[in-house]
């Protein structure tokens, strides 16, 4: 029993990581209808110019406040002068130009602070508690902790604010958007910059863990990618309930599957994601899509 | 109409006979001329010569494979800027070094050799990887051009000289140092148990054969097994299952930095405190052990060719300094930071600079007939005692190993278990 | 296309007109023709190997575009059917089965793998296909790994085949280009029939508009499978064509960072064309190579930007020059008073704008 609560924390740990991607994910899809390919390297950019304040002496959490500020503009300032000539043609170009930038920034990176690991400090201390037999270390609690935080946040901004519902309104309706006064290009700009400074708490937060390198989040951002999928790409909570899942599954299925092993177990959430979106092929917690003809 | 199909016809014609006026130069003269001048193979000329690496420069590999270059850059550049090395025919050259990024993709690494043929250069050095590599070796056997001092640990690139006479490794084969490990464990004649982590590919499984190897016929048992992918986020479920069988010796056949450090973290946290293995790329104290909080453990051992320039003990080392102020001075746009692929790369210069004084002839036969017999050179960065030795077949350049425990500071020959 | 002013028109009017003609046309493509194949001739070993890849993957491109430009449905897995291609294609090599069986294999069996993964994937909205398709490199590298007898594991297969038989006199890298290039030009002419004809309209319906294809009696589900199974065709036939040029394949020949520079490469040549998808190929293999000369460390980084700067300048892929050309040379001509409808210009109030002429577009090719 214990070893299972062990296997499953870990994997609600793992699996955190991968929603705080998915949540910019989400966030950006939400509010300009497009994928963001680029949010894991604009993380990681973030998360370098953080380490560049604690580097010059700053406290961690003031050098990560500096950091999410900073990349607030940044988004702002690409969605703005890269990604909106895209934006009202094909997504597949837009996908496109969010991969380059994606390379780019990584590249960018890579040049600026070298390609190997650097170690990020934690806001967290190094112990662990026990949780129901299980040893859960503290920062992976407190990955988890923020997940839910972040998570309910986003709920709250897009379904009780007025800002959540121009956002909405913009990149579900510009036309009728912007005839109601709504400034449409103001708001892609604030959706971009709010990605961005989430990526940016998010990659300060797991960069302990992983260790701070430009490619840090390439692989989190294709499991950040399905879990926003299966949970629908509109919604916060289903961003999260999916990779959470897609992290314990993955570990239950290595842990007790003798077969899969752990060079397989990541094909065990993929199938049933695969499953779930047969049986119900808006997402976990999407809204069906009514198309008018 | 007729008229327009003679039109297509004179244009089909007149292009025909453009085309053919231009024939391909069959490829640059290599190979022994009869009698007489030997005709230079390409790359190599009266001033200089020149080498190709193709290594990731980018991607989650790029770490390493920067260093590859950095290295040996830095040797070279600071013999060019005394003049040169005085080569085995009498000629004085410089050494240039070009670098082409494969980002680890195999077939880009073929593009890359091929690139570098077309491009004139004299031999491939230092490429980091084992796919990439594999992918090149019959390429540049076929072709007849030097594949040497690669900096991967598979046992493929060294073991075969016969069927592939062109290509050798450089760093001890991942099963060498496993099994030196393993033959460490046997020695201390008592039962034990070990737990495997192993990444799930040629190195994970070379280094675990190694162990295999060297506790084969003892009382030295393998009691729990579990594999991670490189690209894993998180190997704390591996760790949690490995902690259950609370082993004796915890082999981390791992290479990645981070995976180390959280499995470290991990088993600590699970109380787990066995004895740990880690491979010499993945083994730093400042980058490994400390983050790790390794001192927990009762013993934390790896083996080591290279010196670590962070490591205080060497900090009035005369190669080391030499080593910091080359790489400062000519490769810190480069890399500014320290991997032991930095060392190798740099040891493999003088281990080049060997070849090149023994080297008759301008070619690429000669160039192979001194790499292989380079004996027992003390090659800069290398541990004391650790030598360059081509002489033997099977091995690669490096192969001896030093198991080494760390002592709560640093790392310092055992004594044994 | 008539025009009242007279002296700048005329020359470019003889230009567009010269191309109208019947025997122009054919005169070109008998003039490709004898480059593509006097190419090899005249080049260097380096140069003819770099374009056979670009042809292993304009096929590649081509299998994508046929689900994802002219299908409308987004498909992230092209590499793990070009990875499963060349692995098919290496097995049956070291096994000694006749190059054609070797071929056959290498095209059915990922055709197969798509078509059961289409037969259950192709009802679900088009992002959940998209899901799906991400899990294929993920799941088929481990896979890769674990069936090491047959797929060599993580070293890999390394081959040697395909060499240049006595009776032609050519080098080995030359007779390579002439298959590849031989194969790579008749599945580009299939492809130019089957989405020209009746299955290229019918996808087209299927694409656009759903329930007006139904309407119309058009089975979205049923072309869409049919897509799904040549794409992945196509992807095993690049397979084949990538173990010719490459003569390995590991577990990191399916990697997701493949399915990314595929999609890229798409869409730089040009979504929804068989040219785009010729130039898609030439830009895979290029890029890397223009990058690295310009700096070797720093080439990721400038491929990012080669990529940025091609779609800032045209947005619709280098097959839309001649267009973007065009609109230049119009909105010159109209003067400054007027404005054309057609300039996809950055809009201060979102993409309203955009939109419209991106739709126009879509309905001029």
């Amino acid at each position: 029993m214990e070893r299972f609560v062990q296997l499953a924390v870990d994997g609600l740990a793992t699996g955190s990581i991968y929603a705080l991607l998915a949540l910019a994910i989400v966030l950006v899809h939400r509010a300009t209808g497009l994928i963001n390919f680029a949010q894991g390297s604009m993380a990681v950019f973030s998360t370098y110019v953080a380490f560049a304040f604690v580097q010059s002496g700053l406290p961690v959490w003031l050098a990560i406040v500096c950091a999410v500020v900073g990349s607030f503009v940044f988004g702002a300032f690409v969605e703005r002068v890269v990604i909106r000539r895209f934006e009202g043609g094909s997504h597949d170009v837009a996908v496109v130009v969010t991969v380059g930038l994606f390379v780019l920034l990584a590249g960018l990176s890579g040049t600026i602070w070298s390609y190997n690991h650097r170690e990020f400090p934690s806001l967290f201390p190094l112990e662990s508690v026990s949780v129901g037999g299980a040893h859960v270390g503290l920062r992976n609690l407190g990955t988890i902790v923020v997940t839910i935080l972040v998570m309910g946040l986003l709920q709250l901004l897009f379904l009780k604010t007025k800002l959540g519902l121009a956002l909405r309104a913009v990149s579900g309706a510009p036309t009728s958007a912007a005839l109601s006064g709504i400034p449409v290009g103001r708001m892609l700009m604030i959706g971009w910059g709010l990605a961005a400074a989430l990526g940016a708490v998010g990659g300060a937060l797991v960069a302990p863990k992983l260790f701070l390198t430009p490619s840090m989040l390439d692989f989190v951002l294709v499991y950040a990618l399905a879990a926003a999928i299966l949970g629908g790409l509109d919604s916060p909570v289903g961003a999260v309930v999916a990779a959470w899942f897609i992290g314990v599954a993955e570990n239950l299925a290595g842990g007790y599957i003798p077969f899969i092993g752990d060079d397989l177990k990541i094909a065990v959430p993929m199938a049933l994601m695969f499953l779930i979106l047969v049986i119900r092929p808006q997402g976990l917690f999407g809204r069906k899509q009514v198309v008018r003809v | 109409m007729r008229q327009h199909a003679v039109r297509i016809l004179a244009i089909a014609g007149a292009a025909t006979l453009a085309l053919s006026a231009c024939g391909r130069d069959s490829g640059g003269g290599g190979g022994d001329g009869d009698g007489g001048e030997v005709e230079a193979s390409p790359g190599i000329t009266d001033e200089e010569i020149t080498f190709g690496i193709t290594t990731p420069l980018s991607g989650p590999t790029a770490g390493p494979g920067t260093c590859t270059v950095a290295g040996v850059t830095a040797y070279m550049e600071r013999r060019n800027e005394e003049g040169g090395i005085e080569f085995g025919d009498g000629q004085t050259r410089t050494v240039q070094i070009r670098s082409y990024d494969d980002a680890y993709d195999p077939s880009r690494a073929v593009s890359n050799f091929r690139q570098m043929i077309n491009d004139g250069v004299f031999g491939d050095i230092l490429s980091l990887g084992t796919p990439t590599n594999l992918a090149v070796m019959p390429l540049a056997n076929e072709q007849e051009v030097p594949q040497v001092f690669l900096t991967t640990g598979a046992s493929q690139f060294s073991e075969d000289p016969e069927a592939n006479p062109y290509t050798m490794g450089l760093v001890p084969t991942y099963k060498g140092e496993g099994e030196a490990f393993g033959a460490l464990l046997a020695e201390a004649g008592e039962p034990i148990t070990v737990a495997v982590l192993a990444q799930n590919d040629d190195f994970g499984e070379d280094y675990v054969e190694g162990l295999e190897a060297g506790i084969d016929g003892s009382d030295v048992e393998i009691v729990a097994r579990a594999t991670y992918e490189p690209a894993d986020t998180s190997i704390d479920a591996q760790v949690t299952d490995l902690a259950d069988s609370d082993a004796d010796v915890f082999f981390n056949a791992n290479s990645q930095h981070n995976l180390a450090v959280q499995s470290l973290l991990q088993a600590q946290q699970l109380g787990w405190t066995p004895r740990v293995f880690l491979p010499s790329n993945t083994s730093s104290v400042s980058d490994v052990l400390e983050p790790g909080s390794a001192d927990a453990f009762p013993g934390v051992y790896t083996t080591q060719s290279a010196k670590d320039p962070n490591d205080p003990e060497f900090a009035d080392d005369e190669e080391v300094v030499q080593f910091q102020e080359d790489m400062e001075q000519y490769a810190s746009n480069i890399t500014t930071t320290f991997v032991p692929h930095c060392a190798w790369s740099y040891a493999a210069g003088a281990a080049l600079e060997d070849a090149f004084t023994r080297m008759e002839q301008p070619t690429r036969e000669s160039f192979m007939e001194a790499v292989r017999s380079i004996e027992d050179l003390d090659a800069p960065m290398l541990l004391d005692g650790v030598t360059i030795n081509t002489t033997e077949p099977g091995v690669p350049p490096i192969s001896d190993v030093e198991v080494t425990e760390f002592n709560g500071e640093k790392y310092e020959i055992t004594d044994g278990y | 296309m008539t025009t009242t002013q007279t002296s700048p028109a005329p020359a470019r009017a003889r230009l567009s007109e010269w191309w109208q003609r019947r025997w122009v046309r054919i005169a070109a493509v008998v003039l490709v023709a004898l480059i593509a194949l006097g190419a090899p001739l005249n080049l260097t070993q380096y140069a003819v190997y770099q374009v056979t890849m670009m042809a292993a993957f304009a096929v590649a491109v081509l299998g994508l575009n046929i689900i994802m430009g002219y299908g409308g449905q987004v498909s992230l897995g092209q590499a793990a059917f070009l990875g499963l291609g060349a692995y098919v294609s290496a097995y049956g090599v070291t096994h000694g089965w006749n190059i054609v069986l070797v071929f056959v294999a290498a095209c059915l069996v990922p055709a197969v793998v798509g078509w059961l993964i289409a037969l259950a994937a192709a009802r679900l909205r088009g992002l959940a296909i998209a899901m799906v398709t991400i899990t294929l490199p993920i799941v088929g590298i481990p896979l890769a790994r674990r069936f090491d007898e047959v797929t060599g594991g993580s070293g890999g297969l390394t081959v040697s085949f395909m060499q240049a038989p006595e009776w032609t006199g050519l080098a080995t890298d030359q007779w390579r280009y002439y298959v590849v290039l031989a194969v790579t030009v008749a599945f580009f002419l299939l492809a130019r029939n089957f989405l020209r004809g009746r299955m290229g309209r019918a996808l087209a319906i299927v694409r656009d508009n759903e329930s007006v294809a139904l309407a119309m009696g058009v089975s979205p589900y049923r072309y869409k499978v049919l897509a799904f199974t040549v794409s992945a065709l196509y992807g095993g036939c690049a397979g084949f064509l990538y173990l010719v040029g490459v003569q390995y394949v590991s577990p990191e020949t399916l990697s997701f960072a493949t399915s990314i520079n595929i999609l890229a490469a798409m869409v730089i040549g040009g979504s929804a064309s068989i040219l785009g998808s010729l130039l898609g190929g030439v830009y895979y293999v290029l890029v890397p190579f223009v990058a690295g000369q310009v700096n070797p460390s720093r080439a990721a980084m400038y491929s990012g930007i080669i990529l940025l700067v091609i779609l800032f300048v045209l947005p619709g892929g280098l097959t839309s020059l001649p267009r973007a050309l065009r609109r230049l040379r119009r909105r010159r001509d109209d003067g400054p008073g007027t404005r054309s409808t057609a300039a996809a210009g950055p809009a201060d109030d979102g993409g309203t704008q955009a939109e419209a002429s991106s739709q126009t577009e879509r309905q001029q090719r």
